[in-house]
């Protein structure tokens, strides 16, 4: 059966609607892969959760998990203590 | 193996697992690691703990400068010991002016000492007082030098005029 009046055209607004809704959910690296451990003398991996001025990065944005994140932040205050990373990174 | 417990928390026949990491000044002498390292290890071993790992990191550059010091030799440490073991170590390195900075960590508590073997023999053990140039001496070749004119350990300059 044909629609009884045409579809209507539509609109811009549905289109910056649907752009909207489109967020990605981020996941907690140390749930999604379980051999994975924060470490302290791992900086490789630590330093992807330090700002470039080497501050720790908040857990809405690096979507760490909450146990997640105080393992990360603990392991970088250690490696912080022996010198492997930065307190802080100034301009020098 | 300690019959009275220090703390309720530990379990009688049980030992703690730490980590230790010292950081040395990057003119140390192998000597002078090589005596340090016998000497804490005295130490775990004259009181009741044992040690697990023993590994030189080699000469890194430090993340920020601790006692002038731009780069400093990482010895880590890893060993079960019962309480008092780690100030006595701490104190002990305290005592050394070679060692710039000194960290512990506690992994693991109520571990029975017999279910862990050791990494750590005799050869491992001198190796690990080894003075490995960094990159950067590679690099600009001061690494290539063995010769010293003075007991500063300057590079003899004049030599190349």
């Amino acid at each position: 059966m044909a629609p009884p009046f045409p579809k209507p055209k539509r609109k811009p607004a549905d289109d910056k609607a649907k752009k909207r809704i489109f967020i990605r959910r981020k996941v907690c690296r140390f749930c999604a892969d379980t051999k994975l451990k924060a470490d302290y003398k791992e900086t490789g991996l630590l330093k992807h959760f330090i700002s470039e001025r080497g501050k720790l990065i908040p857990r809405r944005i690096t979507g760490n998990c909450a146990k997640h994140q105080r393992q990360v932040a603990t392991a970088i205050r250690r490696a912080r203590m022996i010198a492997l990373m930065p307190f802080v990174v100034t301009g020098k | 193996m300690p019959e009275v417990r220090a703390s309720i928390r530990d379990e009688i026949g049980t030992l703690r697992e730490y980590e230790t990491v010292y950081i040395l000044k990057p003119d140390t002498a192998q000597d002078e690691i090589s005596q340090m390292n016998a000497r804490v290890r005295q130490i775990l071993e004259s009181m009741g703990g044992k040690l697990l790992d023993l590994d030189n990191w080699g000469k890194r550059k430090l993340a920020y400068e601790i006692k002038k010091q731009l780069k400093g030799i990482y010895m880590y440490w890893r060993y079960l010991a019962p309480s008092g073991v780690v100030e006595e170590v701490q104190r002990n390195l305290r005592m050394l002016d070679a060692v710039i900075r000194y960290y512990t960590v506690r992994i693991g508590e109520n571990i029975v000492p017999d279910t862990r073997t050791s990494a750590v023999d005799d050869a491992r053990f001198t190796a690990a007082a080894e003075v490995r140039p960094d990159e950067e001496e590679i690099v600009t070749g001061a690494a290539e030098r063995e010769e010293y004119d003075d007991e500063f350990g300057e590079p003899n300059m004049d030599e190349e005029v």
